[in-house]
């Protein structure tokens, strides 16, 4: 059965069933979304279960598509992508979950949702340049309406802003992969993949361009600024997407594209590609310690988290040891999901804290943890792991990172020191929101009801699991990384 | 024999003109209904006629004119575009006097949109670009206000001035290689100046009618004072044809006169030129007149790469397609919601499944996969980076997001909340029709490009 295909799928067409519907009810395109999108979760436990190769893309499907000029749909996954994969499904089953209680416009919302999960699916899983073209495009324009249609206050001013910033940022990509294409004649990524498409000034021109599209999306210092608009503006569900999947697009590519597809310009841009990934993950950090709005500040950790990744696939890429290599991807990767987990825990916490308050400033609050304990501890518990504490998810990643750049760059340890600036913002937030004296105004504020428990534990779970023992993902990741490191 | 075998491929020619010449007969009974169901027969009849012949690659009559890929394919661009056309037609005047002429004047127009894109000579492109001008210039006069008079009097005299040089230029042609085929243009070799001044013929004669900077002038006010229906017509079915057109006759010409240098300056000019124009309008008709002189010059970054790439004649053949459905369903919007910026205001809200295919057609136009209009521009782009004009490339990229820009004006407010009343007209049904068919097009037809001529 090609279950990747109907993974990919299956959310759009069931939206085109909702659409097709006489009676478009709340409550019915609520459970549209929620069935959807658990189907697709089961599938994606069901590839998953199928398995991924060593050195190669596993469960590939291929259809014709433009046989002229070798186009085709292609599907598959590898221990890069398949970890993604079942954190998309996961993050958007969550969030139709957590959705359930909008009541504006459900219908559409729920459309635009399951638009949104065929897109990321389909960018993760797309073997082919152009379809991961097209699904790559298709979520932004997912993501602009959702923004401008469900969001706060400033959402059309934000919803512009994210559409122009990543638009921009992805039509050089559009110029890479025509580059690729007509110096191989395919736009099959599996041949890209091997790395001798392009050698000499176009592979380097091809990286740049690349870097540019890439970078807009992670998003890396000095082209980020879109983030925190689109964030704070944005609904909790599309935070906890836009974070928690769609930032993963540019690491994604950063390692497919520009470090798979350009292997010998990577290294040579290796060490500014490095010292973007270090800015960022600095600058991020202390750009968070200066916000007061929680969501401008977790959308700011964003960055820091994923100068992280950029700097582990700069290191694999300049340092000359294999094992190093590995190890600097497996980290990068392994951070990626890490990322979604807990930043997607976090931004649901603080959507589920803005829909009792109305206010997202960590002055506002204070001793809210006595009078809503689970939402408290939960928060503290993300939080933790997200500066990094060991016994949690973020710390064998940035661990593998750090270690490598130990042994390949050793300057880069600089970044550590966003760490410390992490710890301090966080336990600032801690301290300010569920500590303290408590705030009167906040009395009756209700703890997490059982639908709410159910969005945050799984992921709760996941996070303390994959600090525990992430020996099952890193195996994974680590199946496809041996080969990528050589 | 010869005679015959021509007659023969030019079958749906044929069909057209028979039916535009029943047309206005029937007109002549003031049979309105009449003349729009032998249009549409007519049309329906020549695309027919055409599909067995999508594989021929022959000419008639002494190689003037060319059954071939590029005009076997214009056939089925244009003539089920100018039956959409006349449906909008129908819906917008529906009753009027006169209504009946304009439905043959439309065929006919078309009947040398397809001279235009079936020329292998000189002659021929006169001819075709003569009989869409006239056809064009009452088109636009048909209104008989103050607004469409003066708008169809500047079309005409730019039309007859460009005509003029046209004329004047392509003499020098004709004195270099003895013969008015465009098959014989290669003996031009090293004729530098002849080249050139046959060349700029070309290029304000076909430039003018593809709407290209700086021979554009004339397109916004007619679009403007020409009923809606008409402007959609014109800004689709003539314009492709111009590049149709330019694609016959510079195929034959060598490369190296420096022509694909200066043609790919107009291009850069064009597109910059026309969304820069359209991000300021506020009249909805002029806005989209003038995003679609920016859609030109994608349509000449084909033309510059013409002999150079193997995207060049199916990127133009793509992207005109693309172009004629995702152009003619905005159009086919704009008539329904009103000519002004304001109408659409709330537009998306109270009309929620004409405003969802307004944004597929913008966001088409914009050139966001997988819709039609992307993959086009796919084409155009990767012919233009084959051909070695990587800068080109880049300008084009780069004003997709200016595109953006213009066309996030009309989508914006639409989903705005607001209390403008947006009732359904009289002849809605046939605007609908449209909007539905361009929609499915823009949509599908993308998904499938393998269907379509690639390099």
């Amino acid at each position: 059965m090609p279950l990747l295909t109907i993974a990919t799928f299956l959310p759009i067409l069931a939206g085109l069933a909702l659409m097709a519907l006489p009676d478009r009810s709340t409550k019915k395109a609520h459970t549209v979304s929620i069935a959807a999108t658990g189907a697709v979760f089961l599938i994606t436990l069901g590839i998953w279960a199928r398995g991924i190769v060593a050195g190669d893309f596993a469960q590939v499907e291929e259809i014709a598509w433009i046989p002229a000029i070798g186009a085709a749909y292609r599907l598959g996954v590898d221990g890069l992508s398949l970890p993604l994969v079942l954190l998309t499904s996961l993050l958007f089953l969550l969030s139709a979950l957590y959705s359930a209680r909008i009541g504006e416009r459900a219908a559409s919302y729920v459309v635009l949702m399951l638009m949104l999960e065929t897109a990321s699916l389909g960018t993760f899983m797309a073997l082919d340049g152009l379809l991961f073209y097209v699904f790559f495009e298709v979520s932004l324009v997912g993501m602009y309406f959702m923004i401008a249609g469900w969001g706060y206050e400033e959402r059309q001013r934000a919803a512009l802003m994210f559409f122009l910033y990543t638009l921009v940022g992805s039509l050089p990509l559009l110029l890479a992969i025509i580059g690729l294409y007509l110096g191989s004649g395919t736009f099959d990524m599996r041949v890209w993949v091997e790395g001798t498409t392009l050698g000499g000034l176009p592979a380097m021109l091809a990286l740049i361009a690349m870097l540019v599209t890439f970078a807009v999306k992670i998003p890396a210092f000095p082209v980020h600024t879109w983030l925190p608009a689109a964030h704070v503006q944005a609904p909790t569900a599309g935070s906890v997407i836009l974070a928690g999947v769609m930032l993963k697009f540019g690491t994604y590519g950063l390692v497919r594209f520009a470090y798979q597809m350009t292997p010998e310009a990577f290294a040579q841009a290796g060490q500014v590609i490095l010292a973007f990934g270090v800015v960022s993950a600095l600058y991020g950090a202390f750009a968070a310690l200066a916000q007061s709005d929680l969501k401008k500040m977790i959308a700011y950790t964003s960055v820091n988290h994923m100068g992280y990744v950029v700097m582990g696939v700069a290191i694999a890429a300049l340092a000359t040891e294999p094992r190093i290599r590995t190890i600097a991807l497996d980290g990068a990767t392994l951070q990626m999901v890490s990322h979604g987990l807990v930043t997607g825990a976090l931004f649901f916490l603080v959507g589920m804290l803005q829909d009792r308050a109305h206010t997202r400033g960590i002055g506002d609050f204070g001793g809210l943890l006595g009078r809503v304990p689970w939402l408290g501890w939960a928060f503290i518990l993300s939080a933790f792991a997200s500066l990094g504490l060991p016994g949690l998810a973020h710390f064998p990643a940035e661990f593998q990172i750090f270690l490598a750049t130990l042994n390949g760059m050793p300057w880069g340890l600089i970044a550590i020191l966003a760490i410390v600036v992490t710890a301090a913002l966080y336990l600032r937030a801690i301290a300010g929101v569920f500590l303290g004296e408590m705030n009167d105004k906040w009395a009756d504020m209700p703890d997490l009801d059982r639908r709410e428990k159910l969005v945050v534990l799984p992921l709760l779970v996941l996070t303390v699991l994959i600090g525990v023992a992430p020996g099952w993902l890193i195996d994974m990741i680590h199946t496809t990384m041996t080969g990528l490191g050589n | 024999m010869e005679m015959g075998r021509d007659l023969a491929l030019l079958a749906p020619e044929l069909t057209l003109a028979a039916a535009a010449m029943l047309m206005i007969v029937a007109e002549m009974f003031r049979a309105a209904r009449l003349v729009l169901a032998i249009g549409l027969a007519g049309l329906a009849a020549a695309t027919l006629l055409t599909l067995p012949m999508l594989s021929v690659d022959a000419t008639v009559f002494g190689g003037t004119y060319r059954i071939d890929l590029i005009s076997g394919w214009a056939k089925l661009i244009l003539l089920p575009g100018t039956a959409l056309s006349l449906l909008l037609v129908r819906a917008e005047i529906t009753g009027r006097p006169r209504e009946g002429s304009v439905q043959s004047l439309v065929v006919l127009v078309t009947l040398g949109a397809l001279m235009l894109s079936g020329a292998g000579d000189m002659m021929v492109v006169v001819i075709g670009v003569v009989l869409t001008g006239l056809g064009s210039f009452a088109l636009v006069a048909w209104p008989r206000d103050d607004a469409a008079t003066e708008a169809a009097m500047k079309y005409l005299v730019f039309g007859a001035v460009t005509g003029s040089v046209m004329i004047y230029g392509l003499t020098f042609w004709f004195g270099g290689t003895g013969s008015t085929l465009f098959s014989e243009l290669g003996q031009l070799q090293g004729q530098t100046l002849v080249t050139i001044a046959g060349l700029i013929a070309i290029i304000v004669g076909l430039g003018y009618k593809g709407s290209l900077v700086p021979f554009h002038f004339w397109a916004p006010d007619a679009y403007q004072g020409a009923p809606v229906s008409i402007a959609a017509y014109l800004s689709v079915i003539t314009k492709a044809a111009a590049f149709f057109a330019f694609a016959q006759v510079l195929r034959d010409l060598p490369r190296d006169g420096g022509w694909p240098l200066a043609l790919a300056v107009i291009a850069a000019a064009t597109m910059t030129y026309g969304y820069l124009a359209a991000l300021v309008q506020t009249n909805l008709v002029r806005l989209i007149a003038y995003s679609s002189v920016a859609q030109s010059g994608y349509f000449l970054m084909g033309v510059v790469a013409l002999g150079a790439s193997g995207f060049a004649v199916p990127g133009i053949l793509v992207f005109a397609a693309a172009y004629v459905a995702m152009n003619l369903g905005a159009f086919a919007v704009v008539l329904l919601a009103g000519r002004d910026l304001g109408d659409l205001e709330g537009f998306g809200r109270t009309r929620p499944w004409l405003g969802a295919a307004m944004v597929v057609f913008l966001l088409s136009l914009t050139g966001i996969p997988p819709l039609f209009g992307f993959v086009g521009k796919f084409y155009l782009l990767s012919a233009a980076v084959e051909a070695g004009y990587l800068w080109l490339a880049i300008i084009g990229v780069l004003n997709s997001v200016l595109a953006l820009g213009v066309y996030l004006r009309l989508m914006v407010p639409m989903y705005r909340t607001s209390s403008t009343e947006h009732p359904s007209e009289v002849g809605a049904v046939l605007t609908q029709g449209t909007v539905v068919v361009t929609v499915l097009a823009t949509l599908l037809i993308g998904l499938a490009a393998g269907i379509l001529p690639g390099p």
